[in-house]
């Protein structure tokens, strides 16, 4: 953990694992940009790719503040984001039971709130606890918030789920009407196989805006906030808590502030999964999409946001993956399939590289601190540049 | 009465928590980490005895309307619950090194390496173990207890399996070898406990009373690739009530925990009896405390139990 004990942490260079991770990432876009050129990947489906990679590491950067900055085990990832889903969902959505048909601005304001009072009503009691005890409560709760999901059919319109959320551009100025107004385009880059951008794509386009958004404020704020003063006691509070206390920080309070840092983060998640999905239901609230969050923060690195943004991807690449590869090869069910791989992944990084692939070295120093340039940022230009790649096109 | 027959339900439910919790107590206290594979372990059990099941069959004789070859395939059950056990102790938590919390997200992972190998292997759909289903017995309706002989196997096999318990921790050489590693395990080390032999057998123990929870489980309901996972936080709820590491407060915690479960309805009649004041707070209550809720409930109990008493109603109490 300690930002200075790798000798190959010079500012000058890269680390062997992130010239790694900065391959895998630049063979993944180059295949991916192939699999499009040659339309065996609609332009489409990979920007609801992307999007979907921009939660995932939206979802991780969320519970890198609480598990990577403060070492709080929270596994109640899943009801953070489904309340953030549901609270912008019931506001706007057209099939809502209570209120519905509000501009999607009003239900980010509401989802970040009841995100809030969620992390105040979880956090309150659980964060006292010790480490292993916080991981079964809040588990146990956010089971509690998954029940209510399902039975409160006053509220939530129960199993049905809440249908017909509009896109989260409705009713803005410009945006709204930017799908629609675009000329459909065909490229035809190899013969007889055209590529062709329609209303669809341009919808999807705004999406993985929005969501780059969301994940950009997020990674400036975490960034900040991990470096800054506020940051450090987090990270003593994670190394022993019972010194941040010798030294005099009210460790209860930090850890509630990160926590609820995270909490609306993950919130963030939810509302952009909500507009990209279009429907939310209380299937969205199984526990696997916190495992997935753990899985992406534990394999990028604990405490290293650029590892979360990594391990967003690997998640999408696991997921649309095994789908892939069932229609593909394997005529294996996909479900069970990416249990077997995410818990295999679990178990191969705990094994063999605790740390995670990006863990966080020089992510913690300033960089003027040390006398070097800006070098230390190429990695997140990486994963930039992939996700940029797309919305060019 | 309908009190009786909830209660009854509670007894053959309990008595299936009670199996998991032992095991997960044990692990916690010997192991030191809360094993989040131990719902999936039971799921391993259920899905070893049903394989086992259909190959052996019913093998003539019946004992309390289960033939005799659900008896090979309850043992089959707990032999591969606990070779499951041990194997992933061997090849994966004994090498690493880490430290508690290390362990438990890694156990995280396992659980998904068993639930994904069994849902690869028999599909995510509800399956029955090939038993004829019983009609309650008779002589006990006038009561309003609806329980089978099958229920009535579960809850003695249950009894059988936490007294050999019992006798195991309190009069056997192991047992009081686990008693001191749970108390303090590197006091236990230099007095020359083999620890690691010990901490093979907790597996060994823990993982085959789940096993057998499993294969109950599967019995009283169904079975699923999910049924383990889906008990895990009640059997968490029900080893923490009973105080981490306490064998017998988990045999205590599991009762209870299992009780309120199969309870709840009556429960919900008893708020929608009571005049509440006000209004808004009897509709809330009505609407929280019932069936669809049972789970939450207890959950909600265990953060109480957390909070309050952490050291659960057994107290500090030795295992």
């Amino acid at each position: 953990m300690s930002p200075l004990g790798d000798p190959r942490g010079a500012p000058s260079g890269l680390t062997r694992s992130e010239e790694l991770v900065l391959g895998v990432s630049a063979a993944f876009l180059l295949f991916l940009l192939v699999a499009m050129l040659t339309g065996a990947l609609g332009p489409t489906y990979f920007l609801f790719l992307v999007g979907l990679a921009g939660m995932y590491a939206l979802l991780s950067l969320g519970l890198n503040a609480q598990w990577g900055f403060t070492g709080l085990i929270n596994f109640s990832v899943a009801a953070f984001f489904g309340i953030g889903a549901y609270g912008t969902a019931l506001m706007t959505a057209s099939g809502s039971p209570i209120a519905g048909g509000l501009s999607p601005l009003a239900g980010l304001a509401v989802a970040l709130v009841a995100a809030f009072a969620l992390a105040l009503l979880i956090g309150i009691p659980t964060l006292r606890l010790r480490a292993d005890y916080l991981a079964i409560a809040s588990l146990g709760l956010a089971e509690v918030v998954r029940l209510i999901a399902l039975n409160e059919r006053w509220l939530t319109n129960g199993s049905a789920g809440v249908r017909g959320i509009p896109g989260f551009f409705r009713g803005w100025p410009v945006l709204s009407t930017f799908p629609d107004a675009m000329p459909g385009l065909r490229i035809e880059v190899i013969p007889g196989s055209p590529v062709i951008l329609e209303t669809a794509f341009w919808q999807a386009s705004l999406n993985v805006l929005l969501v780059l958004a969301f994940a950009g404020v997020a990674y400036a704020v975490l960034r900040r906030a991990h470096r800054s003063p506020w940051g450090r006691v987090l990270r003593t509070i994670r190394s022993d808590e019972d010194l941040a206390r010798a030294l005099g920080k009210h460790t209860y309070s930090f850890k509630m502030q990160s926590f609820v840092l995270g909490s609306l983060i993950m919130a963030l998640a939810g509302v952009f999964y909500a507009h990209l999905n279009l429907y939310v239901g209380p299937g969205d609230l199984d526990p696997i999409t916190t495992f997935y969050a753990w899985v992406a923060v534990i394999l990028g690195g604990s405490g290293s946001n650029r590892g979360a943004l990594f391990g967003g991807v690997v998640i999408v690449a696991i997921r649309e993956g095994t789908r892939f590869l069932n229609d593909v090869a394997l005529p294996i069910d996909p479900a069970p399939l990416r249990l077997l791989l995410i818990g295999v992944v679990i178990v191969a990084v705990m094994r063999y590289r605790p740390q995670g692939v990006l863990p966080p070295q020089r992510e913690l120093i300033w960089p003027r601190a040390v006398g070097g340039s800006g070098t230390p940022e190429t990695p997140d230009s990486g994963v930039r540049e992939r996700k940029g790649g797309g919305g060019d096109e | 009465m309908a009190v009786l027959g909830y209660l009854a339900n509670g007894l053959v439910f309990s008595s299936i928590i009670v199996l998991g919790s032992i095991g997960l107590s044990l692990v916690y206290s010997i192991a030191d980490f809360a094993n989040f594979a131990h719902g999936d372990t039971m799921t391993v059990g259920a899905y070893a005895a049903l394989v086992t099941f259909g190959a052996v069959g019913g093998l003539g004789g019946a004992v309390l309307g289960l033939p005799y070859g659900f008896f090979v395939a309850l043992a089959a059950g707990i032999a591969v619950a606990a070779v499951a056990a041990v194997a992933t102790e061997k090849l994966v938590y004994e090498p690493l090194d880490t430290d508690s919390i290390g362990l438990l997200i890694t156990s995280i992972g396992i659980a998904f390496v068993y639930r994904g190998v069994l849902q690869i292997g028999f599909g995510a759909d509800f399956t029955r173990f090939d038993v004829q289903a019983l009609r309650p017995i008779a002589s006990l309706l006038p009561y309003g207890v609806r329980v089978t002989l099958h229920d009535v196997a579960i809850v003695a096999s249950a009894v059988v399996l936490v007294v050999g318990l019992h006798l195991l921790l309190q009069y056997t050489d192991l047992g009081r070898k686990m008693r001191a590693m749970a108390d303090n395990p590197e006091l236990a080390r230099v007095s020359g406990i083999r620890t690691k032999r010990v901490k093979l057998w907790t597996w060994v123990i823990g993982a085959g009373l789940a096993g057998a929870g499993g294969v109950f489980l599967g019995l009283f309901n169904q079975l699923a690739p999910r049924m383990g996972f889906n008990l895990l936080l009640v059997i968490f709820a029900a080893v923490i009530l009973g105080g981490i590491g306490s064998v017998y407060g988990a045999m205590a915690g599991g009762f209870l925990i299992g009780m309120i479960n199969q309870l709840t309805p009556l429960f919900s009649d008893v708020v929608e009896a009571l005049p509440i004041w006000p209004g808004w707070l009897e509709a809330a209550l009505e609407s929280l405390v019932s069936i669809e809720y049972a789970n939450a409930i207890a959950f909600v109990i265990m953060v109480v139990v957390l909070l309050v008493r952490p050291n659960g109603i057994a107290g500090e109490a030795a295992t």
